[in-house]
């Protein structure tokens, strides 16, 4: 005890004079950060901004030309490269409402009391946790014609998921499903349980319909967490890279960041892939605008 | 009719049960697959129907570790004999063994599953220590355009790995960084830092206020507040954002992919190649998925009351 | 601490190889993931042996092999010391700096002599007849068939074969008798079928398929040495070949829209069809029991002949290159030498690799090792390749954008295909200058 007295009062001295003040601390704190990632993602923007206006290619020893909105003009005039976006578009669509449906049913068929509930939910949600390109890596033996168990367990014969050009698309989709339909069982589950009670009892002593207070209560409820989940789960797959470039080389499957990878680090057209990276950029950041728009008006609540 | 109600309600819960037990066992069917492919022989990797029961063996977790090459004529009986355990198992399956002289030479899995450790932990101290401080910065402190700039912190973290990757290929050339752990850890810093920001700033915001400000009262600087009150509060904050950061770091695949070749590789674009030569041995890629999945699969269970935080920024909590 | 860990994970289940002498030097190779890179392992191993300089053969899924190394390339990295490159990529190596020049070494070591000529022309030199040399051959192949013995002498499939063709059942002397005993195998209903080509197109597969029906037919990809692709790669003779091989796209197993090796493999050793296309340096797991049950079954034969009796294959196979951003190049040329000696190049052969060398290739004991080295020996006198020129990839590219939608997709015309074809490539080697002098 007279111990830590001591201790307290060897320390009892005014602030102000020792140290940092709040100021200092909070420039410390904060700047460093703030400077990194200028230094390591802002700035390779700006480098990169410079790149789309010439013809570098980082293969050849050749300098970079300056040929001013050029790369523009041809990305946006490629069909080419529309043909991926229509991709991307498709398989968002397909990938995202899945995920949403999915992950909404798992949530409201959890949204109840019963033993083991908590091992149950981590358990489904192991799969958004792991590496999209080793999971995607092995959903091919999955989806493999002849010994597949997916084909065999749903009696599908020798059909071709992977190398089918149509349902190529719809099998990575699948796969992303897989994964980041527990993502929005969670965030529906905060939701769902976030429902008072009370709203349940009033609307049963009204004797309202499951389906009618499904729609205007549990709904209306748990919309903006929801809508979080569909404005992250769009953007993140409108990225997608990683699981569509393992799974597959379809050209039905090409997705904006795969001709990204491909223009850049294998036919090496530097300055173009800046241009086009710059193009999904900004769809990029208009999503992202979106999202946090939402995030802050969610925790207002 | 009260009852009528709720005898109703309580088939609907057994029936949501059911759905949910059907739900749970298609979703860890995939999951199953891989740890039950690992520990099958070569031969029932790849049957029609697929093969369920089986005597479990590791020789695909020893395959996985050692170089071996294919052989094309079956084994001289009396190398056999001489062989070890393991390396029979190995030569059951038409492969040999490769030496450096007596010793056994290794794959490239032990490596790449080092560096995955190495790089995803390092960069996972620096991330989440730089995060923690500015998130107490930005948590106590009056920040001018605070909401902007944490916009601008959050916005990195959703740029498209491959928009970046350009960039800092030609950067990293320049300076000799391609190839190398540095340049893989500081990537994984720089990508997860505004992650780590913004869930640490949630965990800060929860700690009263009133803590430090008697701190201080009692003759505490700002800095020994910080250090001897705050951060042993936000011990449990940091150590979700830590886990999380790992796995981000662990699992990431296309910075890895572009900015790596041999000495810093790690596991995610390793693993693809060891689909084999001639015929892809499956057993192989599933032991080495399991076992790069397992430390993800355990921090999954130690994070559980964490995640729905984790996987929105900190912006949701129960 | 690094290397402790190391240490302690290897330790744990293996004896570690033992510190090497201090001044020993680490060199790496890097090539694809397949047999043959596990072959030369195990002969540097014993190169490590003799001279103390350890070797690593780096690998990497086919897939990617060419983005990794020019990703390398172009971050001028040393992280490989050599690479095992395709034969396409002596001009971007060349011409973009990537590789050492070792004309000097080739000419000091008369190669031009100790190697078969096909693969000095395709693997070293380049441009074409310049008498430059940027690399050594290293590993020869080419496109071969593997097929089902015991169907194809059957007598009752033999009587029936010669019932509805009038000829009788035997290896394929012709793309046309090949695609007869494929439509003759093909029977769905019980799981058996013709023929398993290539189809993938991701990187060179299915183009090597499609161009090895083109030469043999007669047609050419274009003249390499003016660039002139208008007239050659949309010829008659060139679509001939094109629409053979998509009438064998016709007698594949169901799913064949995305294939490459592994699933030609795959044909066989599941007993799928009664023909399968592939590299020959894929062919070691067919004749392996372990890895293949119909190994005792199984036999091997050259690329057809077309219509005018042209009998050529797809050139694969690699020459190993000095990467000129390695600081080990003379460590490097070291061992080059050593490789080059003939008694390494026999050892290399019986090892399982596919020596370049004359002396050994014309010898009994190699054409005798496996069931498919007589195979290989024919077709390396009637190899031709696809383009060497540096910006070959983007060339393979459309090559692969306007062939694939045909074959598999069942789009277009081979006409069209070709002709778009010659307006891509023309616009690519104008874009690159190629033309102006």
């Amino acid at each position: 005890m007279t111990s830590v007295a001591t201790k307290m009062d060897s320390l009892a001295r005014p602030a102000q004079r020792r140290g940092l003040s709040d100021l200092g601390i909070r420039n410390l704190f904060i700047i460093p950060t703030v400077l990194f990632l200028i230094v390591f993602n802002i700035f390779p923007l700006i480098y990169s901004l410079g790149y789309s206006f010439t013809d570098f290619s980082a293969s050849a020893n050749a300098p970079a030309n300056f040929v001013g909105l050029r790369n523009y003009r041809e990305l946006l005039g490629d069909e080419n490269i529309w043909a991926n976006f229509v991709i991307t578009a498709k398989y968002v669509i397909i990938s995202v409402s899945g995920q949403m449906i999915v992950g909404f049913g798992l949530a409201l068929l959890l949204n109840r009391t019963f033993p083991m509930k908590g091992l149950v939910t981590t358990l489904l949600l192991l799969p958004m946790m792991m590496s999209a390109a080793v999971v995607g890596l092995f959903w091919k033996l999955l989806y493999d014609p002849s010994w597949g168990i997916i084909n065999y367990a749903l009696g599908l014969g020798d059909f071709a998921w992977l190398s089918n050009p149509d349902a190529a698309l719809f099998a990575i989709a699948i796969t992303d499903i897989w994964m980041w339909a527990p993502f929005v069982m969670l965030l529906s589950l905060a939701g769902l349980s976030a429902v008072p009670k009370y709203l349940y009892e009033a609307a049963a002593i009204d004797r309202a319909g499951t389906w009618y207070t499904f729609r205007r209560i549990t709904l209306p409820l748990v919309a903006p967490i929801l809508l979080i989940a569909l404005i992250f789960r769009t953007m993140e797959a409108f990225k997608t890279f990683d699981i569509a470039y393992i799974m597959s080389t379809q050209p039905t499957t090409e997705v904006i960041a795969i001709r990204l990878y491909k223009q850049a680090f294998q036919q090496w057209d530097t300055g173009k892939s800046c241009a086009l990276a710059y193009i999904v950029l900004i769809m990029v950041l208009a999503i992202t605008n979106i999202y946090v728009k939402y995030l802050n008006k969610v925790k207002e609540r | 009719m009260a009852a009528v109600k709720s005898s109703g309600r309580a088939a609907v819960n057994r029936l949501a049960v059911v759905g949910v037990i059907i739900a749970t066992l298609i979703f860890l069917a995939p999951i199953y697959w891989i740890a039950s492919t690992a520990f099958k022989p070569r031969a029932l990797a790849t049957t029609v129907p697929p093969t369920v029961l089986f005597q479990p063996e590791i020789t695909s977790f020893i395959k996985l570790f050692v170089k071996r090459v294919q052989m094309n004529k079956a084994v001289d009986p009396a190398t056999y004999a001489a062989a070890p355990w393991w390396e029979q198992r190995i030569m059951d399956n038409g492969e040999r063994v490769l030496r450096t002289g007596d010793n056994v030479q290794l794959s490239g899995y032990p490596s790449r599953f080092m560096n995955s450790l190495i790089i995803a932990i390092t960069s996972t101290v620096l991330a989440v220590g730089m995060g923690t401080f500015t998130a107490y910065g930005f948590s106590r402190f009056r920040v001018k355009g605070e909401a902007d700039l944490l916009f601008f912190i959050l916005s990195t973290r959703m740029l498209p790995p491959i928009v970046v990757a350009i960039p800092m290929f030609l950067m990293y050339r320049a300076v000799g960084l391609t190839d190398t752990h540095i340049g893989l850890i500081i990537l994984y810093i720089a990508f997860n830092l505004s992650f780590s920001v913004w869930l640490m700033k949630g965990f800060m915001d929860e700690i009263p206020k009133e803590y430090e400000e008697a701190a201080l009262v009692d003759g505490y600087t700002r800095m020994q507040a910080f250090f001897k009150i705050v951060l042993p509060e936000a011990a449990t904050g940091i150590a979700a954002t830590a886990v999380f950061c790992f796995i981000t770091a662990w699992n990431e695949y296309a910075f890895a992919l572009i900015m790596t070749n041999r000495r810093a590789q790690t596991a995610p674009p390793f693993i693809p190649s060891q689909l084999g030569s001639g015929l892809p041995d499956w057993t192989v890629i599933a032991a080495g998925t399991f076992l790069f999945l397992l430390p993800v699969a355990i921090f999954t269970f130690a994070l559980r009351g964490h995640l729905l935080r984790g996987v929105t920024f900190g912006a949701i909590r129960k | 601490m690094r290397k402790n860990l190391k240490l302690l994970l290897a330790g744990a289940a293996f004896t570690l190889a033992g510190a090497a002498s201090a001044h020993a030097e680490d060199l790496t190779i890097f090539w694809a993931e397949w047999d043959p890179a596990n072959y030369l392992q195990e002969l540097v191993n014993e190169y490590a042996a003799e001279s103390g300089d350890t070797i690593t053969v780096e690998t990497t899924p086919w897939s990617d092999f060419q983005t990794k190394t020019f990703a390398e390339f172009n971050a001028h990295g040393d992280a490989y010391d050599m690479v095992v490159g395709d034969s396409q990529w002596l001009g971007a190596g060349a011409t973009q700096g990537h590789y050492v020049d070792l004309t000097d070494f080739f000419n000091a070591n008369k190669l031009n002599d100790v190697m078969a000529p096909a693969t000095v022309k395709y693997y070293a030199e380049y441009p074409g007849g310049s008498g430059k040399y940027w690399a050594i051959p290293l590993e020869g192949d080419a496109v071969g068939w593997a097929y089902r013995k015991d169907w194809f002498e059957d007598p009752k499939e033999k009587e029936a074969f010669k019932a509805k063709y009038g000829y009788d059942l035997a290896i394929p002397e012709t793309y046309a008798q090949l695609r007869d005993i494929a439509e003759f195998f093909y029977r769905p209903d019980e799981k058996k079928y013709g023929v398993a080509i290539y189809t993938d197109n991701s990187y060179d597969a299915m183009a090597m398929g499609v161009e090895s029906a083109i030469f043999s037919y007669g047609g050419e990809l274009g003249d390499y040495a003016t660039y002139k692709v208008d007239g050659i790669i949309n010829s008659k003779e060139a679509v001939a070949g094109l629409e053979m091989y998509k009438e064998l796209y016709k007698f594949t197993p169901p799913g064949w829209g995305k294939t490459f090796f592994i699933e030609d493999n795959q044909a066989i050793t599941e007993g799928l069809s009664a023909m399968s296309m592939n590299f020959f340096a894929f062919f070691p797991p067919l004749v392996n029991k372990s890895t293949n049950p119909n190994a005792d079954v199984t036999g091997f034969f050259a690329n057809p002949a077309g219509p005018d009796g042209k009998r050529f294959a797809a050139l694969g196979g690699q020459g190993i290159s000095i990467v000129s951003y390695s600081k080990k190049q003379e460590a490097s040329k070291k061992f080059l030498e050593w490789f080059i000696k003939d008694s390494t190049q026999k050892r290399w052969a019986e090892l399982g690799g596919y020596t370049a060398s004359q002396a050994v290739l014309k010898s009994p004991e190699f054409q005798n090792a496996t069931p498919y080295n007589k195979a290989f020996y024919d077709t390396m006198f009637m190899v031709k390749d696809f383009w060497a020129t540096p910006e070959y990839a983007e060339i393979l590219d459309q090559f692969n954008q306007n062939i694939y939608p045909y074959v598999v997709g069942n789009k277009g015309t081979a006409q069209e295909a070709l002709d778009k074809t010659a307006k891509d490539w023309t616009a690519t080697f104008n874009k690159y200058n190629r033309y102006s002098n």
